[in-house]
């Protein structure tokens, strides 16, 4: 119950206006934290509809596959340059980006990932990582602004985050196929 | 059932009623399975279905968000959308290299070529009124100044005068006339005609501004009619010629 509260207490926090307007003014963070943030805070309050509606995720995400996928959908959607720029200039597209990250993406993550076996769970991570280094690429190399209210050198910063998010997932993969946990126990 | 009956049942040693008990518990441990079975069964059917909902929700939500798979940037979509809209070139005084105010009425009856810049900038605008300079030299002269006229506003009214656009001008040999180059002194109807035609100007640290660029091509009533790609001269030179003989065949 305690976890619940604390991802409704970062849910609002989040949806405050002045911090939401200051995590929007750069691109990176808009992308970086506050879009991951409420994916967190929906994952944390995920627990409180799990016991609410334990008959509801059993019987529609049952292996976790439809879930896993809403929140793949949800996150590519989420990095189409487009939808960045929109979620500051139209009302309806920013509201739906603060529904659909954590009641959408972060409550249907924290609900497939456990039911996944390590065959998709590493497909996933797989896929990311080659999505996030395609996306650093564009971001940092393209020719182009592809965001009309950023600026260019904002729009390299993130291409360069997503590099580094794709070096860690990496390193995460490398740890989890080389090393075996129980030889320090 | 009990042991004792596990027991008969092995031996083979059965009466009648023994028997039937023996039918009935293999047909209810079959039926307890099948439930199990349909159980997951089921489960399974919905969770197909929660899967074919979330594609349809995702195809969907693509769908829209990208105006039907062909916008994945806003600027591809302010342009499409501007070529929907078509919207008027709103009221608004022009200032020119010469000194000379007017608002777009000026041109009426003939189409407008419109680029956006700043003097100041060091980058795209050069590049920007260099390629509009190209489509320029590629039209026929007899329509210059009759058909078509080319104008380039500056979004930076104060440092951009009449004297500066006057130099300005000069590098890309703009006559001043049928290439004019103007400010919007007033800020207020500047930020209008910014706002309409969907130009985005975003100043920095340095004095410098980051913006949109294309070509407008606005019509003999004032309205915008198309929006063309600056780096296709080509492109957009063939496009204006060819709207000119049509206007001219009407």
């Amino acid at each position: 119950m305690n976890q619940s509260f604390y991802g409704l207490l970062l849910y609002i926090f989040l949806v405050t206006p002045p911090v939401a307007n200051f995590m929007e003014s750069l691109m990176v963070i808009h992308m970086h934290m506050q879009m991951p943030m409420l994916v967190i805070a929906g994952m944390l309050m995920a627990r409180f509809f799990q016991k609410r509606f334990p008959r509801f995720f059993e019987k529609w995400n049952s292996n976790g596959v439809p879930g896993i996928t809403l929140f793949v959908i949800l996150m590519v959607y989420w990095m189409l340059p487009r939808t960045m720029d929109e979620a500051l200039t139209s009302t309806l597209v920013e509201g739906f980006k603060f529904i659909s990250l954590p009641f959408l993406a972060g409550i249907s993550l924290r609900d497939s990932w456990k039911k996944l076996n390590p065959f998709g769970k590493n497909s996933i991570i797989i896929s990311f990582t080659v999505l996030f280094i395609g996306l650093g690429w564009i971001y940092i190399w393209s020719p182009v602004q592809l965001c009309n209210n950023y600026l260019v050198i904002e729009q390299v910063t993130l291409g360069w985050a997503f590099l580094l998010t794709a070096i860690g997932m990496i390193v995460y993969l490398g740890y989890n196929f080389f090393i075996d946990p129980s030889a320090y126990e | 059932m009990h042991l004792q009956d596990h027991h008969r049942l092995r031996h083979g040693n059965l009466k009648d009623e023994e028997r039937w008990l023996q039918a009935w518990a293999i047909s209810f441990f079959l039926k307890k399975k099948t439930e199990l079975e349909v159980i997951s069964m089921i489960n399974n059917r919905y969770t197909k279905i929660s899967f074919f909902l979330v594609l349809l929700f995702g195809i969907g939500l693509f769908y829209l968000g990208t105006d039907g798979f062909t916008a994945f940037t806003a600027e591809t979509a302010r342009v499409q959308q501007l070529k929907a809209d078509k919207p008027k070139f709103p009221d608004v005084t022009l200032e020119d290299s010469m000194g000379r105010k007017y608002s777009i009425a000026e041109f009426e009856d003939k189409y407008v070529f419109i680029t956006f810049l700043y003097t100041s900038c060091t980058t795209v605008c050069p590049e920007l009124e260099y390629n509009m300079k190209q489509v320029y030299d590629k039209l026929p002269s007899t329509v210059k100044g009759e058909e078509i006229v080319f104008l380039s506003i500056s979004f930076d009214p104060e440092r951009d005068t009449p004297a500066v656009l006057n130099k300005y001008k000069d590098f890309f040999k703009s006559d001043g006339e049928t290439w004019r180059m103007a400010r919007i002194p007033n800020q207020t109807e500047l930020d209008s005609l910014l706002k309409a035609f969907g130009v985005i100007v975003i100043p920095d640290d340095n004095g410098t501004f980051a913006h949109n660029s294309a070509f407008y091509l606005v019509d003999k009533k004032g309205s915008l009619m198309d929006v063309m790609d600056y780096k296709k001269i080509d492109e957009a030179a063939q496009k204006v010629v060819n709207i000119l003989e049509n206007s001219e065949e009407k």
